[in-house]
């Protein structure tokens, strides 16, 4: 298990690498210059400025100075602010992963329970609310239903706070909003899954052993309907990051969405990179954790014995 | 077994001659596809979704003869118009245009740029997949490694970039969509490529001479379609989500053009005023996607041996 | 054995994952009276005074600074802060004299004439690199020094005497002066601070002292700035609300929803939200010293042909587009200058408008056949396809698109619209890869010439690389004003302005007014629209 560990770890760097330097190179081929206010600039001045970021040196000194610095554990500074991008990046971190983790936490129970019911009591109600709610998780956008949450519970109805950050209370609808394509996906897999190990013949021999209903349940159908569904945490998880970019400005939660997606259109080298390291970090922490998950729940997946 | 039911010998005779009907098939021969086909036409939900697709294709397709408007000329006095007078059957948008002819046009991009990301996804995907699984190896694991790679990397700052560089519109979008959205396509190439070359009808193949890559076509893709039909058909909502989600956030089609996307992003701006500029696109898309995924799961059932019961 | 894993190991994530967030839970966004929240559109930028640029900044600058003088209680024009009394001015008025009044910064020391000549020569310095120092050209040798000329730092004309006593010298009379000494680059700054953060300096809220009604306590970057009242603000008894909050919120319905449901009590509304708050109590409509207007290059051929340009100019419907789209309460624009930018003729005080009105026109008829007499002139029997370059935001694609179908249908000229992200528009704008550009002008103080200078040739945002002989003469001769007969002055700005629309260089639009919602709780909210954009003033706020 250690050594699985310490390999998967040592690909996650390497793979870290690489992604550091694509994205160095693709950002600075990008048209255009960083500098916000340009216009009102003489050359001379941008110039200087631009010296100041180290960005009057060839890209290839620069890069060196980027690496340097990042196994110092330094991001830089940000070029729109001068800020530090740790700094930033720190800032906006908890926000954007609770909220991130409550959805896809949220998202997976709610997902579980109603899969396992809907398989459990096929073709009665319980069966087809499980399917509407997996319906409109996967039909409708989760823009769409964090402006409709937002305005029609927050505002309209004033049960929770509309947006904002600040109490617990603030991140219940953000979270609701991310975690409905997770329950729509995870509710489908389980279902589909239970119903299919329902009808295994250990099945029938555990029912003829005499074990109780619920023990079956978990013991023996759930366990083996949850390794699809966590084959695709991984997706799910990357999918929520991507979805957290639009809930985070609609609730206003002050998360790193748009501290990403700002820093690539004004080509804030610094901070694009800087939160791609971040994302990338989280994306493949996720994978590795499926992994490990994976693992956990069908033993005939044997870890330690891994190879390529 | 308890009913006391008598048998007496008249009720048995014998059948004959036994090796000869042995051979012989009592149930209609059938074919993996029509096979499939006849599941297929058993499900009722995936009946539904071909149902549904077939309305709003017709739609996009005739749904602008329908009213004598046209999807981008402005009044600005009949702004904002819920009713449904003087044939705009869904009112009008911010610029007084008839959103009945914008719905229909912007669901005719949406969908042209989804197949077109999807034909593409297919391309990229089965070409790596399919060469990643054949050979295997170190090719394998290289091309394993960079598919890693390009999963890790956020794909939305691969998609921002790409259409910084390029001109946005629908080749771009679909090229920005299908660069990141291939690799679950080549996975599971892979996996269905890994499985199959192991059997012996390739052993087979290869020991009568055949090349690599009249195995890989004549042999393991026709077997890997059914898995690809079914990646296919998911991978478009997901393409037409994606679509959406970048004209949300002021990166897809550009206005006056119009997607479902930018459509649903223009009519969230005015959602507390005018909800009904948001209603109609996002009905339409909702009703695509649920579409698409009702088909796909009815194309998973009847094409996935491992469902067969 | 590996089933008792899982439990913990989810357990432990969940755990793992809401404790990060527990301490990000701080103060709640609770309404008291001591608090106001205000939503802002956008994030400072630069808290450094010398090196502000952008609205957000001076917001805060304004009220956590103070400087000779700041805007005044009725949002239009300025008072004494700084400054003890009027300045002792020479007869040739290039010589102003200020008496400092004892005031402290946060930290309790004294402010001294030093902080005011250290801060102004520290945004000269050209290694300082200062955006908007040419604000400070003014000075005697300012631009000299800032242009690495000939002056060195000591020929600038700012001198602390003693303590309390600057020396002030101009390079020409300035009748605008004290508007001018309101802005953030005339605000003080302590050496020793400066020298003590170094690069960090005014990064954070810790790096800084102020002087100002309220100092910066917190500030998350891109979420939030908390502002508490400055006990050693030597007019603190003045100051009634204890604490302020500025969120960041870039999402408009976004910041709508917090106001409707009370989390923010100022909110600035844009686009379509006006016109459901457009009448209400709670709207304050700001008259904001910006002009906006389209620019048509003229290297292009087709634009270079006066006719085509003043049939587009005609083609363009201001006042449909003001109602019909922006649907705020800007006003449809005829010229250049903004309503509410004054001459500064004879009566100092009056507006240029006032002295030169200029209604918006828009003939359709008249636009044709303006447009086939161009063609003809150029030989071309059809208008090629011109491409609009604009941001990247709701608004700016909104404007596009209504230009796109009002040229279509008022000329059948296409036109293609290309929405950049600001960086690139930028760029194309400055190496002219454009025909037609969508372009906001904010003046940097509040004189016409802030305006008219932009056209003359060779001027660094003259896009439209238009050259006029005539024009350029005018507003040279109003720049150096030799008789100093500010009647004549006025008049020159005048005729310029009548050339440049004449020759339909720029295609008039609107000049900007920001619709604000304030909660009828919050009383004595100073708006203000001098300076960088409009400028929100807390001194005086209070919450019933």
């Amino acid at each position: 298990m250690a050594r699985y560990i310490l390999k998967r770890f040592s690909l996650m760097i390497v793979t870290l690498f690489i992604i550091i330097t694509a994205t160095f190179f693709l950002i600075h081929s990008l048209p255009g210059s960083p500098l916000q206010n340009a216009e009102k600039l003489t050359p001379e001045l941008q110039a200087q400025i631009l010296a100041q970021y180290g960005l009057d040196q060839p890209i290839h000194i620069q890069y060196f100075k980027y690496l340097g610095g990042l196994v110092q554990g330094d991001l830089g500074t940000s070029i729109a602010n001068g800020q530090s991008v740790t700094g930033l990046l720190m800032n906006g971190f908890s926000a954007s992963v609770f909220i991130g983790a409550q959805g896809l936490i949220l998202g997976i129970v709610i997902g579980l329970i109603l899969g396992v019911l809907a398989a459990l009591k096929r073709n009665t109600w319980i069966d087809s609310f499980a399917t509407g709610t997996s319906i409109i998780g996967v039909s409708v956008p989760s823009f769409v239903l964090a402006a409709t949450l937002s305005y029609f519970i927050g505002v309209e109805l004033g049960w929770l706070p509309a947006n904002l950050w600040g109490t617990y209370e603030h991140t219940i609808l953000p979270s609701i909003a991310l975690s409905f394509p997770v329950v729509a996906q995870i509710s489908r897999y389980v279902r589909t899954e239970m119903v299919e190990v329902l009808e295994q013949d250990y099945m029938r021999t555990a029912k003829a052993k005499g074990i109780s209903r619920l023990a079956i349940t978990v013991k023996h159908a759930l366990r083996n309907a949850l390794i699809p569904a966590v084959t695709v945490m991984g997706p799910l998880a990357a999918g929520i990051i991507t979805g957290s970019l639009v809930v985070e400005s609609i609730f206003a939660v002050p998360g790193m969405g748009k501290i990403f997606v700002d820093s690539i259109t004004s080509k804030d080298y610094t901070m694009v990179m800087g939160s791609t390291i971040f994302y990338s970090v989280l994306i493949i922490s996720a994978l590795f954790i499926v992994d490990l998950l994976y693992g956990i729940i069908d033993p005939r997946i044997r870890i330690s014995g891994a190879k390529e | 077994m308890s009913t006391e039911k008598t048998y007496t010998p008249e009720l048995f005779e014998p059948i004959g001659q036994l090796e000869k009907r042995a051979e012989q098939l009592n149930r209609k021969q059938v074919g993996v596809w029509k096979d499939a086909w006849l599941r297929f036409r058993q499900n009722k939900g995936a009946l539904i979704g071909v149902a549904l697709l077939l309305v709003i294709g017709l739609l996009a397709i005739f749904g602008p003869l329908m009213n004598d408007h046209n999807w981008e000329t402005q009044n600005l006095a009949i702004k904002n118009q819920s009713a449904n007078i003087d044939g705009h059957y869904m009112g009008t948008d911010h610029f007084g245009r008839d959103l009945w002819q914008r719905v229909w046009y912007g669901a005719k991009i949406s969908l042209e740029i989804a197949f077109l990301a999807v034909f593409l996804d297919v391309v990229i995907g089965v070409t790596i997949g399919g060469i990643s699984g054949y050979f295997g190896g170190r090719i394998d694991m290289f091309i394993q490694r960079f598919i890693e790679v390009i999963y890790s990397i956020p794909n939305l700052i691969i998609i921002i970039m790409l259409l910084m560089w390029m001109e946005p519109g629908i080749l771009a979008i679909a090229i920005a969509i299908a660069l990141t959205g291939w690799v679950p396509m080549s996975r599971i190439v892979r996996a269905q490529i890994l499985k199959l070359r192991s059997q012996e009808y390739v052993l087979a193949a290869r020991t009568l001479g055949a090349s690599h890559k009249r195995i890989l076509l004549k042999h393991l893709i026709p077997n890997v379609m059914g898995p690809i039909i079914i990646a296919v058909t998911f991978s478009i909502p997901s393409a037409i989500f994606f679509e959406a989600f970048l004209s949300f956030i002021g990166l897809g089609i550009r206005p006056p053009e119009a997607s479902l996307g930018l459509l649903i992003s223009e009519g969230n701006q005015i959602l507390q005023l005018f909800p009904h500029v948001l209603l109609w696109p996002a009905l339409v898309l909702s009703v695509l996607m649920l579409a698409f995924n009702l088909v796909g799961d009815g194309l998973r059932d009847a094409l996935d041996p491992r469902m067969k019961k | 054995m590996k089933k008792r894993k899982l439990v913990p190991f989810l357990a432990i994530t969940l755990v793992a994952s809401l404790g990060v967030t527990a301490c990000s839970f701080g103060g709640g966004a609770k309404d008291d009276k001591d608090t106001l929240v205000i939503a802002s559109r956008s994030e400072p930028k630069e808290l450094d005074t010398a090196k502000t640029t952008d609205g957000p900044s001076g917001i805060v600058t304004a009220n956590v600074q103070e400087g000779l003088y700041r805007h005044a209680k009725d949002g239009k024009s300025v008072e004494p802060a700084l400054v003890d009394g009027e300045p002792q001015v020479s007869a040739d008025k290039l010589t102003y004299t200020f008496k400092i009044r004892d005031a402290k910064w946060s930290d309790g020391k004294p402010v001294r004439a030093q902080d005011f000549e250290f801060a102004w020569k520290r945004t000269l310095t050209p290694e300082t690199a200062a955006e908007y120092a040419m604000i400070l050209w003014d000075l005697k040798n300012g631009r000299a020094f800032n242009e690495k000329k000939t002056a060195k730092v000591e020929d600038v004309g700012v001198k602390a005497l003693d303590d309390k006593t600057l020396e002030v010298k101009l390079e020409k009379p300035l009748p605008y002066l004290k508007n001018l000494l309101a802005f953030p680059m005339y605000l003080p700054q302590r050496e020793d601070i400066v020298k003590q953060y170094g690069k960090d300096f005014a990064k954070n809220a810790k790096a800084n002292v102020y002087n100002g009604p309220y100092k910066l306590v917190d500030w998350k970057q891109k979420q939030s700035l908390t502002l508490e009242k400055n006990e050693n603000y030597w007019d603190a008894a003045t100051v009634k609300t204890k604490k302020i909050e500025i969120k960041v919120m870039t999402d408009a319905s976004a910041a709508i929803n917090a106001y409707t449901t009370g989390q923010v009590q100022v909110a600035n509304v844009g686009g379509d939200f006006i016109q459901k708050y457009k009448d209400d109590k709670e709207a304050v409509a700001i008259k904001e010293p910006t002009s906006a207007m389209m620019i048509m290059n003229q290297k292009n051929k087709f634009l270079a042909n006066t006719k085509v340009r003043q049939a587009l100019q005609l083609a363009f419907d201001s006042k449909e587009y003001q109602q019909g789209v922006l649907q705020d309460k800007s006003t449809a624009a005829g010229g250049l200058v903004p309503g509410n930018v004054k001459g500064n003729g004879k009566d100092l005080e009056k507006l240029f408008r006032e002295s030169a009105p200029a209604e918006p026109k828009f003939d359709v008829t008249e636009a044709k056949r303006l447009l086939a007499e161009g063609l003809k002139e150029l030989g071309m029997d059809k208008a090629p396809e011109l491409e609009l370059i604009g941001d990247d935001t709701t608004s700016a694609k909104r404007h596009g698109e209504y230009v796109k179908d009002s040229f279509k249908k008022n000329l059948g000229v296409d036109v293609k619209i290309s929405s950049l992200p600001f960086q690139q528009r930028r760029d194309r704008t400055t190496n002219g890869q454009f025909d037609l550009v969508a372009f906001l002008w904010q003046g940097d103080y509040n004189d016409a010439m802030s305006y008219l200078d932009l056209f003359v040739t060779g001027g660094p945002f003259n896009y439209a690389k238009w050259s006029n002989k005539e024009y350029d003469a005018l507003i040279k001769k109003a720049q150096e004003n030799k008789s100093g007969d500010s009647q004549e002055r006025l008049d020159a700005m005048i005729q310029a302005e009548k050339i440049l629309l004449d020759e339909a260089v720029i295609i008039p639009e609107y000049y900007r007014t920001m619709t604000y919602l304030v909660k009828p709780t919050v009383k004595d909210m100073v708006f203000s629209s001098e300076g960088f954009g409009e400028e929100l003033s807390f001194k005086w706020v209070q919450k019933k």
